[in-house]
């Protein structure tokens, strides 16, 4: 019985397996999650200029001097946050889709935004403060990763009533940023089901600081 | 129906639990202030009767204390407040017994007068209806309708309804409180039972007395989340029937649906993020969004409750559907 065993081929290690080892980040247990959640990202949603990005450690901040060494261990390992551009939009405000109804845009009429994904595995430890962390790291981030203004000009000659729509649009989503009337700052928490049992499935929400009013799914 | 009571509104508060019995209060505070609280009141011959449930209105400890803060409302210790019922005049009592069936006279009258009127349009219809069916009979049916309109007193003829009181008040033997007048009217002789559903018009008003108050209601740690969703205009009911702490809703909840599920968690308390999932899940599935929030400093860092309020911070998380 145990010889057959050895003589059988072994069976070979995932593709993902080979990635986060040769990214030598398997001794890290977040970095790991990290690379696994991007994986997916790229491969199962076909996400593109997909990015890592490390946030300043939370223990900096103020008030965390009083926390016992047992916690500390839980919050002092710096997130990190991923960001990509999806192929499709993930989330519309319900009064950003009336808006766009009124004017007859279509969601593949914009400009694709880059979103950022905080990757996280079941059983990890999470509190109300390292979820306002990332959201306080969030302007910071945005603003070093402004996206290059895609030309239209190729589609401005084909339907100027459009553009025009588009830019009534992008003039109003600008105004609603600042009221906060479509939705405040917004990330992705993804949960990847790992450890023991774990056939990595990774699930998607959307958290949104404050209260905004749920779609009408 | 805008009336306003007296302020502060007194909170019973019986065995653990904060209730108001007057009806004048529920709808003052549902309309001013936007506590909606939940009806408990059964009837006492068909308890298993739960579908339309009447007062008392029992509050969440959270609503009371905001009351108490906002200056609204005070809590009553209800068993101290009636020590005084013992010392009450006999005299007094007899009063007010008598007010209350003068009241029960005035309704039954009110109700007469209702069923009267109705016989009278039923029996003006038919006579329409013989009239165009009987050309021939027209004059006699009209003047049987008369006469039977004019045996009958007709509401307008009647005196105002306080007027009527005093008329009772005054004609009424104290030793006999059955009254036998009305005999005019078609009705029985019944009185209709009154049962007030406070206790403070032969009593003083509760409010008055001051040392009969109790403290603030003690309230779990959610409450700086209820208060700071609160003060944004929500109005927010208990959350068992969704699995979370508060159902909070943008407007009255008999015309809105409720946009959260809200959880309360302290700064640093660890979530399991499988909560999360599940909240958020669960949301998205009634249509609803799944709220974590919480205040950012703990008790022992704020002298008082009302500190912590400034501090909360919340999220709102819906299924990405990816």
């Amino acid at each position: 019985m145990v010889p057959q065993q050895t003589e059988s081929p072994s069976l070979e290690l995932s593709a993902l397996t080979k990635l986060i080892d040769s990214s030598s980040a398997s001794g890290r247990p977040l970095a790991a999650t990290t690379i696994q959640i991007l994986h997916n990202l790229q491969h199962q949603h076909l996400w593109t200029s997909l990015q890592i990005h490390d946030i300043s450690t939370p223990s900096n901040a103020t008030g965390m001097g009083n926390i016992e060494g047992s916690i500390s261990t839980a919050f002092d390992t710096p997130p990190t946050l991923i960001s990509g551009i999806p192929p499709h939009r993930v989330y519309t405000h319900p009064d950003e889709q009336l808006f766009m109804l009124e004017k007859g845009i279509q969601e593949d009429d914009l400009q694709p935004e880059r979103l950022f994904v905080i990757p996280t595995a079941q059983g990890q430890p999470w509190s109300l403060r390292r979820m306002a962390a990332v959201f306080d790291a969030l302007p910071s981030l945005e603003s070093s990763q402004r996206e290059p203004v895609i030309s239209t000009e190729a589609t401005d000659t084909v339907d100027s009533e459009k553009a025009k729509k588009l830019d009534e649009y992008y003039e109003r989503k600008g105004h609603a940023r600042v009221t906060k009337e479509w939705g405040t700052k917004r990330v992705l928490l993804a949960m990847v089901n790992k450890g023991m049992g774990g056939e990595g499935t990774v699930v998607y929400y959307i958290v949104q600081e404050g209260e905004v009013k749920p779609r009408q799914n | 129906m805008d009336s306003t009571p007296t302020l502060p509104i007194p909170i019973s508060y019986i065995s653990g639990r904060y209730l108001l019995f007057s009806i004048d209060a529920v709808t003052y505070l549902r309309r001013e202030h936007h506590i909606c609280g939940v009806l408990i009141g059964t009837l006492p011959q068909i308890p298993q009767q739960n579908v339309f449930l009447g007062l008392p209105l029992e509050l969440m400890p959270e609503e009371a204390r905001l009351l108490v803060d906002k200056g609204v409302a005070c809590i009553v210790d209800e068993a101290k407040a009636h020590d005084g019922m013992r010392s009450l005049l006999e005299e007094d009592r007899r009063q007010y017994l008598r007010e209350l069936e003068s009241q029960g006279q005035h309704a039954m009258r009110i109700l007469a007068d209702r069923k009267e009127q109705q016989r009278e349009q039923t029996l003006r219809k038919l006579d329409e209806k013989k009239a165009k069916a009987q050309a021939a009979e027209v004059a006699k049916s009209a003047a049987g309708a008369e006469a039977a309109a004019s045996s009958v007193p007709s509401p307008a003829e009647k005196d105002g309804p306080n007027s009527t009181l005093d008329i009772f008040g005054g004609d009424d033997k104290p030793s006999s409180p059955s009254p036998a007048t009305l005999t005019n009217t078609p009705t029985p002789q019944q009185v209709m039972g009154i049962t007030p559903a406070t206790s403070y018009p032969p009593l003083p008003h509760p409010a008055s007395l001051a040392c009969e108050l109790l403290s603030k209601p003690d309230v779990p740690l959610s409450y700086p989340v209820f208060a700071h969703l609160h003060s944004h205009g929500y109005f927010l009911s208990p959350g068992l029937r969704f699995g979370c702490q508060y159902v909070a809703y943008p407007g009255d909840p008999l015309r809105f649906h409720s946009h959260f599920l809200v959880v309360s968690a302290e700064w640093d308390q660890e979530i399991d993020i499988m909560d999360i999932v599940n909240g958020g899940r669960l949301g998205t599935g009634v249509k609803k969004g799944f709220l974590l929030g919480g205040p950012q400093k703990r008790r022992d860092e704020v002298d008082a409750e009302a500190d912590r309020i400034d501090t909360v911070r919340t999220f709102s998380i819906e299924w990405a559907g990816m």
